[in-house]
C-alpha cells in the first residue's frame, strides 16, 4: 500500500510539473486573446485584467480571418488526401515488395524531407510560374506534398513492417489479389498508421509558412499562416490579442484531435520500433 | 466465465471513437468542400463602378504601421488615380520582415508585381529592374529636385542608374522618457550623457534599450551610433573604412553602454522588440521612429505624454543619424505594366503631401518640393497630444541629422549586403556577449565587408 502510494506521488510528481510546463503556453495565449489592447503591456495586470472578446470581434469582422481558416482547411484536406493516395501504396511496395533495394529508396525518400523550403521556395517559384499558379491555392497543393510524401512513405513503411506476411499470404492464398488484400487486410489493420499521417500531414500544412507566403499573394487566397502575420502585424506593432485569439482557435481542435486519437497516434508512431 | 467487462468497455471506447471519426470526417469534409470555393472565388482587382478598367497595374507593399495610410492609399488614393488612368490597381501588403524574401521570390520566377516597394534600398537588385532616371525627371520637372537622402538611397554613380525610387523615408529619433530621465537629472543630448545616465536608470529598472539583434532597428542604431563617433562602413568613393579606430572605440563603448545600463534581452530582439520594452514601461530610452510614440497615445498608456522625441545623441564626431524605413519603389525588367508603374508612382510622390499627413507624419517625402519642410513643421507643430508640439523636433531631425545607409558614399550593393545579413550587430554584440575583443571583432566584420566589397566590385556596381 506504502509503496503504491509513493509509486503514485512519485509518478504524479514528475507528470505535474510538466504538465504545467507544457500547457502553460495555451494559457497564456487564452488568457491575453481576452486582454484588452493596452492592459498586454501593463505589469500590473497580467492576471487580474477586463476580459473583452474585442480581438475576437475584430478578427472575425476587420479581418479575412474565416477565408484563411477555409483556405487552410481546404489546402490541408487535399494535400492529406494526395498523400495518402501516393504514400499508403509507395509504403506498402518499398516495405514488402522492394527488398534491400527498398529499404535504402525509403531512406532516401525521407532524406528528401530534410532539405529545407527555405533553400527549394527559389527554384519552384520558377515552377509555380511556368505552371500559371501564382497567387492560387493549387501552387500550395502542388508543392506541400513535396515533404509531406516522404514523411508519410517512411512512417507507413516501418508500420507495414509490422503487420505478419501471413495475414496477406492467407489472404492471397484464399483467392484474394495484391490489391484486394492491401484494401481489406492491410489498410484496416493500420488505421493507427493512417491516422498518424492525416494528422502530422494536416498539422504540417497548417503549419508551413514559407511556400505559402511565396507564392500567394493576395489578401483572399492566404492561409492561416500568412494572413496573421500580415494583418495583425502593423509595421512593429503587434496586436497581441488578435495573434493570440488567431492562433487559439485552430489550436483547440487540433489538441483534441490529437488527444481523442492519442493511443493509435502513439502505436502509429511506435508500431516500426519494435519489430 | 471469462471477464469480458474490460472488453466490452473498450468495445464501447472504439465504437465513441468510431463515431468520432464519422463526425470529425464529416465536418472535415464540410469544411473541405466549403473552402474549395475558395480559389475559385473572385479574386481580381477592383472593380469601378460603372466600367471596367483598360490598363492593369499590380503593386506590393508593406503593411504601414498607420492603418490610416493603408486606408488612404488603398481606398483614396489607388481608387481616384485608377479612374482617372483608366488603370485597374491592384494592391497587396505583406509584412515588412516578409518584403526581401518575396523579392528574392519574384526575381527567380522572373514573374511577380508590376511595382515593388521595399522598406530600405535594394541595390542588390540594381539588375534585375529598370532604370528609373525618367521617373525621377517627371518627379522633378513638377515638385523640384530629388532629396539628397532619396538621391543618395537610390542611384548607383558607377552604372550612372537609378536602381529605385523613394517616395518616402522616415526619421530615427530617441524616443525617451523624460519622467525618468529628469528623476535622476539627466538628458540625452550626448552619448557621454547617455553612458552617464544608463547605470542610474538600470538600477532604478528603466534599462536603455538599445537592440543589438539582427533585426532592422538594430541595424539603424548601431549604424547611426557608429556614425556620431567618426565609424563608417565606407567613405564618400563607396570604399569600406570599417577597420578604424573609431570603430573599436565606438564598440567599446557600446559595450559598456551594455554592461551597465542595459539587459541581455537585446540580443534576442525582433524589429518590435524595443517597441515593446518601451510600452511594457521597462526601457527608458529607445531609437525609433515614431511608431514608438503614436502607439502608446493611442493606447493610453499611462507614460504616453512624458515620450519625448529628440535627435539621435551627439557623440565625438557629430550628431548623425539614419533613415528609420525608407520606402523604395522599383519596376522589374520583367513587369507587366511599366508604363502604369512608371506613371503611378510619378504621380504618388508628386502629390505626397497628402500620404504625409495620411501616414500622421510617418512618411516623410523624399521629393521635399512635394511638401516642404516648413509646412511639415506647421503640421506637427498643429498635433495636440501632450507635450505640445512634441512632433516639430521630427523636422529638424528629418532635414539636418538624417543621413543615407552607407554616407558619406552612396548607398549601393555592397552596403545593401552588410545591412541585410546584420554584419554590424554583429559586431557589436560579440564585443557585448565577451566572445571577442572589439579589435578583433571589427577586424573580422571588416574582412568580410571586403570580401563583399570585392564581389560587388568585380560585378561592374560599385
Amino acid at each position: 500500500m506504502t509503496s503504491g502510494w509513493r509509486h503514485k506521488a512519485f509518478s504524479y510528481g514528475v507528470v505535474i510539473p510538466f504538465a504545467i510546463v507544457l500547457a502553460f503556453p495555451f494559457v497564456w495565449m487564452a488568457v491575453t486573446s481576452f486582454k484588452p489592447e493596452a492592459q498586454v503591456y501593463d505589469p500590473t495586470k497580467v492576471w487580474t485584467f477586463h476580459p473583452t472578446l474585442a480581438s475576437y470581434s475584430f478578427l472575425f469582422h476587420h479581418t479575412g480571418y474565416l477565408r484563411w481558416l477555409r483556405n487552410s482547411s481546404f489546402v490541408g484536406l487535399m494535400v492529406v488526401l494526395i498523400t495518402l493516395a501516393v504514400a499508403l501504396p509507395a509504403g506498402y511496395a518499398l516495405a514488402r515488395l522492394s527488398g534491400r533495394v527498398g529499404r535504402s529508396l525509403g531512406v532516401g525518400i525521407f532524406l528528401t524531407y530534410l532539405v529545407p523550403p527555405t533553400l527549394l521556395f527559389l527554384p519552384l517559384s520558377r515552377v509555380i510560374s511556368k505552371l500559371h499558379l501564382e497567387d492560387r491555392l493549387w501552387a500550395l497543393i502542388l508543392v506541400y506534398p513535396s515533404f509531406t510524401i516522404p514523411f508519410a512513405v517512411w512512417l507507413l513503411m516501418g508500420f507495414f513492417k509490422t503487420i505478419p506476411q501471413e495475414l496477406e499470404d492467407a489472404a492471397l492464398m484464399d483467392g484474394c489479389s495484391r490489391l484486394g488484400s492491401l484494401v481489406r487486410i492491410v489498410f484496416p489493420i493500420s488505421i493507427p498508421g493512417i491516422l498518424t499521417v492525416v494528422i502530422f500531414t494536416f498539422s504540417l500544412v497548417v503549419n508551413e509558412f514559407v511556400y505559402a507566403i511565396t507564392f500567394i499573394s493576395s489578401s483572399t487566397n492566404r492561409t492561416l499562416t500568412v494572413g496573421v502575420p500580415t494583418d495583425l502585424i502593423r509595421g512593429d506593432l503587434f496586436n497581441w490579442p488578435g495573434i493570440m485569439a488567431a492562433i487559439l482557435i485552430p489550436s483547440i481542435p487540433l489538441a483534441l484531435v490529437y488527444n481523442a486519437f492519442l493511443n493509435r497516434f502513439i502505436a502509429g508512431f511506435t508500431g516500426g520500433a519494435f519489430r | 466465465m471469462p471477464d469480458t467487462s474490460d472488453e466490452r468497455g473498450k468495445e464501447e471506447t472504439r465504437l465513441d471513437r468510431r463515431e468520432l471519426l464519422k463526425k470529425a470526417a464529416v465536418g472535415a469534409a464540410a469544411v473541405g468542400v466549403s473552402g474549395a470555393a475558395a480559389p475559385f472565388s473572385f479574386a481580381g482587382p477592383h472593380k469601378y463602378k460603372g466600367r471596367w478598367l483598360k490598363g492593369d497595374l499590380s503593386i506590393i507593399q508593406w503593411v504601414h504601421f498607420v492603418p490610416a495610410y493603408d486606408d488612404w492609399f488603398d481606398n483614396t488614393w489607388v481608387k481616384t488615380w485608377g479612374q482617372k488612368n483608366d488603370v485597374q490597381v491592384n494592391v497587396e501588403h505583406i509584412n515588412n520582415t516578409l518584403l526581401d524574401t518575396r523579392a528574392a521570390a519574384e526575381v527567380a520566377a522572373q514573374s511577380g508585381h508590376d511595382l515593388f516597394m521595399a522598406i530600405h534600398p535594394m541595390a542588390s537588385f540594381e539588375d534585375q529592374v529598370i532604370n528609373h532616371a525618367p521617373v525621377v525627371q517627371e518627379i522633378e520637372a513638377k515638385v523640384g529636385k530629388y532629396g539628397p537622402l532619396g538621391r543618395a538611397s537610390t542611384y548607383n554613380p558607377k552604372t550612372k542608374k537609378y536602381f529605385a525610387v523613394s517616395d518616402s523615408y522616415v526619421p530615427d529619433p530617441v524616443v525617451w522618457r523624460h519622467d525618468l530621465w529628469n528623476g535622476i537629472g539627466e538628458a540625452p543630448y550626448t552619448w557621454a550623457h547617455v553612458a552617464k545616465a544608463a547605470p542610474k536608470l538600470k538600477q532604478i529598472g528603466h534599462p536603455i534599450g538599445i537592440g543589438q539583434s539582427q533585426e532592422l532597428d538594430s541595424n539603424m542604431a548601431l549604424i547611426a551610433f557608429l556614425m556620431c563617433f567618426g565609424g563608417f562602413i565606407q567613405n564618400a568613393d563607396n570604399h569600406p573604412t570599417l577597420n578604424s579606430k573609431h570603430t573599436v572605440e565606438a564598440v567599446k563603448f557600446m559595450t559598456d553602454l551594455y554592461k551597465n545600463g542595459e539587459d541581455s534581452v537585446i540580443f534576442g530582439w525582433n524589429p518590435a522588440s524595443n517597441n515593446n520594452y518601451l510600452y511594457a514601461g521597462t526601457a527608458s530610452m529607445i531609437l525609433n521612429a515614431i511608431s514608438a510614440t503614436r502607439t502608446p497615445e493611442s493606447l493610453g498608456l499611462p507614460f504616453s505624454k512624458d515620450l519625448w522625441i529628440w535627435p539621435i545623441p551627439s557623440g565625438p564626431h557629430g550628431r548623425l543619424g539614419l533613415e528609420h524605413v525608407m520606402g523604395c519603389y522599383s519596376i522589374w525588367k520583367f513587369a507587366q505594366n511599366k508604363q502604369n508603374a512608371q506613371q503611378f508612382l510619378a504621380d504618388l510622390c508628386i502629390n505626397y503631401k497628402q500620404a504625409t499627413l495620411a501616414s500622421q507624419l510617418y512618411n516623410f517625402p523624399s521629393f521635399p518640393g512635394a511638401f516642404s519642410f516648413d509646412q511639415i513643421r506647421k503640421a506637427a507643430a498643429a498635433d495636440t497630444h501632450p507635450p505640445k508640439g512634441k512632433y516639430t523636433i521630427l523636422t529638424t531631425i528629418a532635414e539636418k541629422y538624417t543621413h543615407n545607409i552607407g554616407y558619406p558614399g552612396t548607398t549601393n550593393a555592397a552596403i545593401d549586403e552588410i545591412f541585410s545579413k546584420y554584419l554590424i550587430p554583429q559586431m557589436f554584440a560579440q564585443v557585448s556577449q565577451g566572445k571577442l575583443s572589439a579589435a578583433d571583432s571589427v577586424r573580422d566584420t571588416m574582412s568580410a565587408a571586403k570580401n563583399i566589397y570585392a564581389k560587388w566590385r568585380a560585378r561592374g556596381k560599385i
